[in-house]
């Protein structure tokens, strides 16, 4: 197992390679770069406009930039520098604990919908065809269809306009309300700061809500299937016991690597939804970039998201590995 | 008795050290301080009204800022917070866009106008208690500005007709003079330029200081500086920044603007600006009362004006303010297919065009009627815009060139030139045959925009022209209009500002945004061409404003006369503010020093 790993992590670094190199030839197709908007200001002329080519590398070929790139990254460990801001590509991605704020929101989005849709699927499972299984796949698939800006923008305007939360000192968006910003941390403060991230709960963890819920519904019901559920209850184990204890242990294998399959979500969320309700994501700072075609800071972006894309299917296949005794790596 | 005594006193004293300890700020008035006579009757300030000291105010804006550095800012959501800390030796006035003096109490211009001497105020006193010298005035100029290792688009701005630079030097501790080889008066439109604190950035200027690199100033005072380190003149300073949230600005108790009843400014403790990504959200929060005053889109304005009397707030629409810049068509006379390049070049193609711009419907259907038509190159609010008749008179537009609304006039050119609809499928050709269709491109996803070229698309049909709307991606719309793509005709538009030479780059024969013509720099110049270029080099040389106005008047003829840029729209300022807020009416697309969507904010006060 740990040669697995080993060898796992070790493929890592040519893919992210590979990653790299066709990342950088993405973003040099797109048309412009980084210059381009100020050309249309009329204030600055073409000469001032070529010194700034020069000064940033963007009078190269593209290939000579990557290069150049690259040999920063393995010698120095400099990934570069935002053209925007001229701060190295992660403070820019990571400044004022966008990090932090990213996993908080990501974390707790992802363990609410998790342990609402997996109680609900294992219901739906046991409850198969019933009035409550149909009124939870419809409502899965509501969740699901909605899109994100618009659930979000309707929620915001129904605490705004229909409920008037604003007479009772209660902001919309972002993560805290105006009196809170650069007070110590407070009970009152926790507080609010939950006030101000449930409505991303709801708007973001109804999207993978739907598909979960069908997931482990579609797993509980293989597994209800099976001879050994049907020996359990002849044995006149209860059904409690029947489902919670051999049922779900089972059933919920394929979920456990779906768990792992989630880890770039972490980092790589719902972009809009973050937009419209004012969260500090890291994917809120590589979609500015993305805008200004800050092509080092995209790059930067782009191999932070794929690590985290690789390393989840390791995380998937180690935990595989580790809930089913019948699968061993070699 | 005695015991209660000594207790007070001591009590007295350990209050009273601390507030010795804190106490900063001018220990009396600068005799040279700036007095804004707010309320006073007969200035341009009658309308306004002294305010009190305390509060904080809630604004809102769409992007983060990049950096704290004023001198390599590059966009306007980092200057909002620059232009606030660092004024320069003049300054805007919010309301009548003429220059106020602002570091500078008084210049003189010498008589063979090469030379202007700056007289600065005397005994201010930066951020951080350090005395405001000459020394920071030369530094920023030649040092920072003028240096060719800084990266700044204010050097061009800066550059004279004769490809010199002027040389601003040291008189005495408050005297600098510039001086120009030859005599530029547009020079004092940037004399807006931030001025920079030599003794907090000296040290990062490798020509002074050769053991920092090259590029050392182009990366400090980066967001990542610490707050405390920021040193300006302006009214307020950085606190505090967290990305996509917030930056909080508090007062400086060095601002030397003080109000006529002798309170120093600004009024207000601290202003936060929200950063909100998302105009619908900015406009969701405001009526939640989280933000206190800000910029709506027009279509926002059905939706807050009912709620003026019952949530205390004020609709502010300025129809006599469009904001600085212009929109327009522009066709493409260097195109490659020789026939349209023919076509374009003809000024009765062009004129037919202008007639087919149906700018009411424009103004109605995309501004929501909170627009007005454009025909000149100057903005509406420049003193020299020469809607005017005078210069810095009110708005008369006797002067202004008007194309009319007319399918039929339109049509009676198109018939003139040779268009005529041969195989009659309801679209004109050429005079030999071939079929005509020309694509109007712009930048998908800005809907006015968008709407513009449809409405102008469908216009053009009426008439029996045969133009195509094409959304596509800015960056290739910027490369076409820069000459490095082949097209025919690009609806877009530009930034402006008060002097009308600051839009030499656009309207001289060789200036690098002449979209329309830019075949004109290597030889192949027209006679409006010739003239345009004759007056903007008389008026940059004359100091005379009134001979001023007039070459800029023949010079604003002309130009719409001629059609390089077929004006549209511009939209009217909007604003919107809860009562709450203290001379918030001061809102305008002027606002200096760069206050936040339009507000002066070192005039802006919290009621009780």
């Amino acid at each position: 197992m740990l040669t697995f790993i080993v060898r796992r992590t070790l493929y890592m670094i040519p893919l992210l390679v590979v990653v790299s190199l066709i990342s950088f030839m993405l973003i040099e197709i797109m048309p412009g770069d980084y210059l381009t908007k100020l050309k249309t200001n009329p204030f600055v002329t073409q000469k001032t406009i070529a010194e700034m080519a020069k000064r940033y590398g963007l009078d190269k070929p593209p290939l000579t930039r990557y290069w150049f790139w690259f040999q920063g990254i393995i010698t120095r460990g400099d990934f570069g520098m935002s053209f925007e801001s001229r701060r190295p590509v992660f403070a820019t991605l990571f400044e004022s604990g966008r990090l932090m704020w990213t996993f908080i929101v990501s974390l707790t989005t992802m363990f609410i919908s998790w342990a609402v849709a997996i109680p609900l699927g294992i219901y739906s499972a046991t409850h198969k065809y019933k009035a409550s299984d149909h009124t939870l796949t419809f409502f899965g698939f509501l969740g699901l269809s909605f899109p994100s800006f618009f659930f979000a923008l309707v929620l915001l305007w129904l605490l705004v306009g229909v409920f008037n939360v604003g007479q009772h000192g209660l902001g919309v968006g972002g993560l805290f309300d105006n009196r809170f910003i650069d007070t110590p941390w407070s009970l009152a403060k926790f507080g609010n700061l939950l006030w101000h991230l449930w409505p991303a709960w709801l708007v973001i963890g109804t999207i993978g809500m739907a598909g979960l819920l069908r997931y482990m519904r579609a797993s509980v019901l293989d597994t209800l299937s099976l001879q050994y559920v049907q020996t359990a209850r002849a044995k006149g184990l209860s059904e409690k016991v029947v489902i919670y204890k051999h049922v779900v242990r089972n059933a919920i294998n394929p979920l456990v690597s779906l768990l792992g399959l989630s880890l770039p979500n972490l980092v790589a969320g719902s972009l809009i939804a973050a937009t419209i309700l004012n969260l500090p994501t890291v994917e809120r700072a590589f979609f500015t970039s993305l805008t200004a075609q800050d092509d080092y800071v995209i790059m930067g972006a782009l191999l932070f998201f794929s690590l985290f894309l690789l390393v989840g299917n390791l995380v998937a296949d180690i935990l595989l590995a580790w809930v089913d005794p019948r699968i061993r790596y070699n | 008795m005695k015991r209660l005594i000594v207790t007070l006193a001591a009590l007295t004293a350990i209050l009273l050290i601390p507030a010795a300890v804190m106490a900063q700020g001018y220990a009396t008035k600068p005799a040279d301080a700036v007095i804004i006579p707010l309320g006073v009757a007969g200035t341009d300030y009658s309308k306004l009204e002294p305010g009190v000291r305390g509060g904080t105010v809630y604004v809102g804006t769409i992007s983060n800022p990049k950096k704290w550095n004023a001198v390599t800012a590059h966009e306007t959501s980092t200057t909002q917070y620059t232009n606030i800390m660092q004024p320069g030796l003049v300054n805007l006035n919010p309301i009548t866009a003429g220059y106020d003096p602002e570091l500078a109490k008084s210049w003189e211009v010498s008589a063979d106008n090469k030379v202007i001497t700056f007289h600065l105020r005397q005994g201010l006193k930066w951020s951080d208690g350090t005395p405001f010298t000459a020394d920071d005035v030369v530094f920023s100029f030649m040092d920072l500005y003028l240096n060719t290792d800084i990266e700044t688009d204010t050097r061009d701005v800066l550059q004279l007709p004769d490809g010199n630079f002027p040389v601003v030097a040291k008189v005495d501790d408050y005297t600098v003079t510039v001086t120009c080889s030859v005599a530029f008066r547009p020079l004092l439109n940037s004399m807006t330029a931030n001025i920079m604190p030599k003794h907090k950035l000296a040290q990062y200027v490798a020509k002074l200081n050769p053991a920092v690199a090259a590029d050392a100033f182009n990366q400090v005072w980066g967001l990542d500086t610490d707050p405390k380190e920021l040193v300006g003149m302006g009214a307020f300073m950085v606190e505090s920044y967290t990305a996509d949230l917030n930056v909080v600005m508090k007062r400086n108790p060095y601002y030397y603007h003080y109000d006529s009843k002798g309170t120093q400014l600004p009024y207000l403790d601290k202003y936060v600006v929200l950063t909100v990504a998302s105009q619908d959200v900015m406009l969701l929060k405001y009526q939640n009362g989280e933000i206190d005053c800000f910029a709506p889109r027009p279509q926002d304005i059905p939706i807050l004006k009912p709620e003026e009397k019952t949530k205390n707030l004020t609709v502010l629409v300025k129809g006599d303010q469009p904001g600085f810049g212009t929109t327009w068509v522009v066709l493409n006379w260097d195109t490659q297919n020789q026939k349209y390049r023919d076509l374009f070049r003809t000024l009765k193609f062009r004129q037919g065009v202008a007639h087919l711009f149906d700018k009411e419907t424009m103004i109605r259907n995309l501004f929501n009627g909170l627009a007005v038509p454009q025909w000149s190159p100057v903005s509406y609010l420049s003193p020299f815009y020469s809607g005017r008749e005078t210069y810095a008179g009110p708005v008369t537009e006797k002067n202004a060139v008007v194309f009319e609304y007319s399918i039929d006039t339109a049509k009676a050119l198109f018939d003139e030139i040779g268009l005529k609809d041969v195989n009659n499928d309801g679209y004109r050709e050429f005079a030999d045959g071939t079929a005509l269709e020309i694509t109007l491109a712009t930048n998908a996803g800005n809907t006015t925009r968008e709407g513009a070229c449809l409405i102008i698309a469908d216009d053009a049909k009426k008439a029996g022209l045969k133009i195509t709307t094409n959304f596509i991606d800015f960056n290739v719309l910027v490369n076409q209009l820069m000459g490095q793509e082949d097209y025919k005709a690009i609806y877009l538009g530009l930034t402006g500002g008060t002097e009308p030479h600051s839009g030499a780059n656009v309207y001289m024969s060789t200036g690098g945004l002449h979209a329309w013509h830019y075949s004109a720099a290597t030889g192949d110049i027209t006679d409006v061409e010739k003239r345009v270029d004759e007056l903007m080099n008389l008026a940059a040389a004359e100091f005379d404003l009134d001979k001023v106005f007039e070459y800029y008047k023949e010079y604003q003829t002309i130009l719409s006369e001629d059609l390089g840029f077929l004006y549209t729209i511009n939209q009217a300022f909007i604003y919107s503010y809860y009562n709450r807020i203290g001379n918030a009416q001061v809102a305008s697309p002027i606002a200096t020093p760069s206050g936040n969507n339009g507000l002066t904010m070192d005039l802006i006060y919290k009621k009780s």
